[in-house]
Parts: structure tokens; sequence; C-alpha cells
């Protein structure tokens, strides 16, 4: 295939991206592998589905330079588009054709022939479990059907690589799960796969690698477990203060340099310098350890001021 | 492997990225058969009716032409006219806010060939409503020339001129609201003083001019002209302009659309 090479699938080098005087990407720099997973975390706003866009060869950068499997996005976007699968943040059905047709006519605009496009339909209908759906109304599917048709439509070429804007975003517990089945297997298949999510877990589960946006930028890159480990330590204090102490104990927190998050009745408080918070001195509070997740990264890297999600 | 076949290009148009928009419209129409033959057909035809037959009786001729014929291609491209505009502007509008361009343009599509695609279906369109109509007015003995089968040419060139029109009122209108406002202060005035009904020299002579530069007028002289068979140098002008206003109307719709999709 053209462009192959054996460096990384993706290359990004200060990509930038401003829609008037909002900066929307802010000098982003990474690289995907070959068969690699690797995930945009980060709550919305953050610049993710602009950066999905820019790889995608759907929005041009405004600095820095893109490749994709040694394509430069600035110069070929077309070709781009041609090499990879994409799924935009919308579903971007077509409720006007039913479920198959939405997948034969997108296989034939991407260039399958009618004859090829039917028979990849099929395949990738059963593959999806969606066979049985095949000339259901798009309006009538669940949102997780919804979802993996989408997902389906970006398979109709067979791309080595897939873009995955947000894949679980809106969905119920059964409608992630099963997206995540189907990622993992084309993950087990060799696909390279880009995908954004805000879903800490999410990418924890699915990424071999990730980085974490916040502002257009990278706050933090690598494996998830490192990732925790190098930025919010092993464990992190969750704590149950009573009304009457509040102030007290934020204060002993502020005082002692720890990263904390209030939510309720509980403050999160992150290790730091891999030394876990002890607050077994203070009155009026329970306390419990338990190991640190991506959400702890966020808190350490962003500062407290970051809501859920 | 990515099993896409290799692109073809045309004048830098991707072929593959228009016969497929075409086809993809092409499929929705079959999808949704009888209920377009109300549009392609019922419509226009209850209008040709009423037009040709009732206020026919009371016309009795046009420029010694009789009132059935002479409104028959005043209806046809009409009917031609909305189909394009509807097709591109509010069809247009919602597969904008339905992503369903966007998807588009994940495949190796440019948003110029997502409008010539448009364009060469609504073109389709205009054609098959002037070939409804057309058969059920000959039938009538209201075209009984050879030449009306040029109102077929007509019609084409109506569909891709307000296509572009309808794509460019797509990419502007920010809700259903203004896009509205194609129909009831663009389309429907250009329908009704565009010659169709009566003869543009009634109008007050100040406004006449103002009438043949309406981009709806020189189409429906040009079909008039074709089922009378009384051609001119003037129809051959007149399908100049409309060639000449869809060449300009096209780059503005294809460079809208991407002002709006292309962010």
């Amino acid at each position: 295939m053209k462009g192959q090479s054996d460096g990384p699938v993706i290359r990004a080098t200060g990509i930038s991206k401003q829609f008037g005087e909002t900066v929307a990407v802010d000098g982003v720099s990474f690289e995907v592998s070959r068969g690699e997973t690797y995930g945009l975390l980060g709550p919305n706003g953050a610049g993710k589905t602009t950066t999905m866009r820019m790889v995608s060869g759907l929005s041009p950068l405004t600095a820095g330079e893109l490749t994709v499997a040694g394509i430069d996005v600035s110069r070929q976007a077309r070709e781009v588009r041609n090499i990879l699968g994409v799924v935009t943040q919308e579903d971007g059905l077509d409720t006007d054709l039913d479920a198959k047709s939405n997948l034969t006519t997108y296989g034939f605009i991407a260039g399958l022939s009618r004859k090829e496009a039917e028979k990849r339909a099929d395949a990738v209908l059963m593959f999806f479990d969606l066979t049985d759906k095949a000339d259901g109304e798009i309006d009538y599917l669940s949102g997780g059907m919804k979802r993996r048709l989408a997902i389906a439509r970006a398979f109709m070429t067979n791309p080595q690589v897939i873009v995955l804007d947000e894949p679980t975003t809106g969905l119920d517990p059964q409608g992630r799960n099963r997206v995540w089945q189907e990622l993992d297997t084309m993950k087990q298949a060799g696909v390279t796969i880009l995908m954004s999510t805000h879903y800490m877990d999410e990418a924890t589960a699915l990424c071999d690698r990730l980085a974490i946006m916040h502002h257009g930028k990278i706050l933090a890159e690598g494996a998830p477990d490192e990732v925790v480990n190098r930025h919010a330590g092993p464990e992190v204090a969750q704590v149950r203060v009573s009304n009457g102490v509040r102030q007290d104990v934020v204060g002993w927190i502020e005082g002692a340099g720890f990263d904390y998050r209030e939510a309720g009745a509980i403050i999160t408080v992150t290790s730091r310098n891999g030394e876990r918070p002890d607050l077994s001195g203070l009155e009026g509070v329970r306390v419990s350890y338990r190991s640190s997740n991506l959400e702890d990264v966020f808190l350490a890297m962003a500062g407290r001021k970051l809501t859920d999600e | 492997m990515n099993i896409a076949a290799p692109n073809t290009y045309l004048a830098g148009f991707r072929l593959r990225s228009i016969t497929g928009i075409w086809y993809r419209h092409a499929l929705v129409l079959r999808r949704n058969l009888l209920t377009s033959l109300s549009w392609y057909f019922v419509e226009p035809f209850v209008i040709l009716m009423a037009i040709g037959i009732g206020v026919g009786t009371l016309v009795d001729s046009v420029d010694g032409v009789p009132y059935a014929k002479f409104v028959t291609p005043g209806v046809i491209i009409g009917s031609a006219m909305f189909h394009a505009i509807f097709e591109c502007a509010w069809g247009g509008f919602m597969r904008i806010q339905k992503g369903v361009y966007e998807t588009t343009l994940t495949a190796p599509v440019s948003t110029r060939e997502i409008a010539m695609g448009d364009l060469a279906w609504s073109m389709t369109r205009a054609v098959l409503t002037a070939v409804c109509i057309g058969t059920v007015a000959a039938l009538f003995g209201w075209i009984d020339n050879v030449s009306g089968v040029g109102v077929l040419l007509a019609a084409a060139l109506v569909g891709m001129q307000f296509g572009a029109l309808g794509l460019i009122f797509a990419a502007l209108s920010p809700n259903v609201h203004i896009l509205s406002l194609t129909f009831t202060v663009v389309a429907s005035p250009l329908y009704f003083f565009s010659g169709a009904f009566f003869p543009i020299s009634v109008m007050p002579d100040w406004v006449e001019p103002l009438a043949w530069a309406a981009p709806l007028t020189p189409s429906v002289h040009l079909a008039r002209g074709f089922v009378t068979g009384d051609l001119g140098m003037s129809h051959l002008y007149s399908a100049l302009y409309v060639v000449a206003l869809t060449a300009v109307l096209f780059p503005i719709a294809a460079s809208l659309l991407r002002r709006r999709l292309v962010k």
C-alpha cells in the first residue's frame, strides 16, 4: 500500500488548530504505532474532537505536521481518507436509507463496486451482529445499535487504521460493553485504533497508550497504569468528612500541598511523589485508600476545579 | 488491506464520488416510490388540469396558442424547479443537519463533488417530473410536436440551475425557518412571474426586463419554444443564460458548502 513504512502509522508534530481567536488544539505531538490502540482522554472542550478531525483529513491544520501512513494530511487529505476508517462523533447515519443501504452506499461512494459493497455489507453486519437489523429503519434502532452501525460503516473498506471519536458517549452500559467487545476484536485483528473518550474507565480498558488532554494540550502521555503511577501515585485517600470539620480538613490538605477534589461528602486526595496522604490524625473523618486511576491523574494535572467527566 | 478501488478523476472531480451520491439519491427514491409519485406526478397534474382546463375555458388562447398548451411548458418547468430546490435546499439542509454530508466526507470525497453529485440528482429529478407531466400533456394533445421532447432539456437545465441555488440556501440557512424562505420568497414568486401562466408582455413595461432576468423566465420561454415548435435565436440565448447562471452559482454553492462543513 502506498505511503506505508515501518515508522508510526500516525505522527503528529506540534499540530494546532485555531478557530478565530479560540485555540482549540495547541501544539500537540504524538505517535501511534501499527496495531496500537491510542486514546485521547479529556473533558469536553479539551480539543480531542478537533485533533481527531485533523487526523481524519476533515479539518485543515493551522500549524504543525501530520502524517498518516507516511502521507502528509495537509497536502493530501483525500488520500488519507482513502486509507482511514473514520467514525465521527455524531453517528451521521442516513435516515432516508435502511441499515444495510447505509453501509452499501457508503462503500460504493468510498470506491467499492456495488457487488463488493453488497458482499462486504453482509460480512460487516454479521461481524457486528446486526444482520437481523439489515432492513431496519435507522430511527427505530437503539443508540447502541446506531453507534455500532456507524462503526461498521467505517469498516466497509476494511481499513487498517480507524479513527473513533467518542465511541460510547451516550450509550447505556450494555451498549458500551458491546462496543468495547467489538473494538477489542478489531484490535486482535491488528487494526490500529485512534480513539477519543472522556471516560477514564474506557481509556483504561481499551488503550495501550493514551494522552490526557486539557485546554488543547497534552498533559501526560503513556500506558494507562504508567501514567497513573507517575502522576497520581499508587493510591488515593478517600475522606468522608462530617459537616462541621470540612473547613479544617480542606485547610489541612491544602496546607500539606496535596491535590484534592470534593464531591458531596467525599474528598478525594491524591498521593504526591509516591507519598500517600496520612490523614489519620484528623478529627471527624473516615479515611479509606484505593488504587489510583486516570481520574485522579486528571485531578492532579488539571487542578482541583475539574468537574467529573 | 483497504479494498476500495483506485480513484478515477475527470476535470479534478473523483467520478465515484458523483456517481455514488447520485446512486444514494436514486436508492432513496426507489425506497419511497409511491409517496414520491405524488410529488412527481399528482401535484403538477392537478395544477395542469385546474389551470389548463379550468382557467383555459375562460381564457381561450394566448398569442394564438390554446391556453392549456400555453400553460403546459410553464407547469413542467415550474415543477422541475420545485423538485430541484426541494432536493438541494430542503434535502441538502437535512443532510447537513443529520451529518450525512459529514459521513460522505469521511470517504475520499470533496465538498465540490458532494455539490456536483447533488446537482446531478436534482437534474435527474427535474427530468423525471418533466417526463411524467409531459406524457400526460401529450396524451391530452397539449404537446403535439416532436420538438416537444426538448422540454426535457429545458427541465434538465432548470434542475442544475436551481439545484445550485438550493444548495446555496441550504449552506446559508442557520435553521429551517430561514430555509423556508427559499420556497415562499424565492420559488413561488419566480414560478408565478416566469411567464408560466401569462405572457411577460402583459406586465407593466418597467417590470418586463426584471421578469426576463429572473432565473426561471428564460427556461419557461425555452420550454414553450420546444412545445410550440416555434424556435428562434431568443431560445438559444435563453439556454445560454441559464447555463451561464448555473456556471456562476455552482462554485458559490460548493464553496459555501465547504465553509459550512469543513471547519
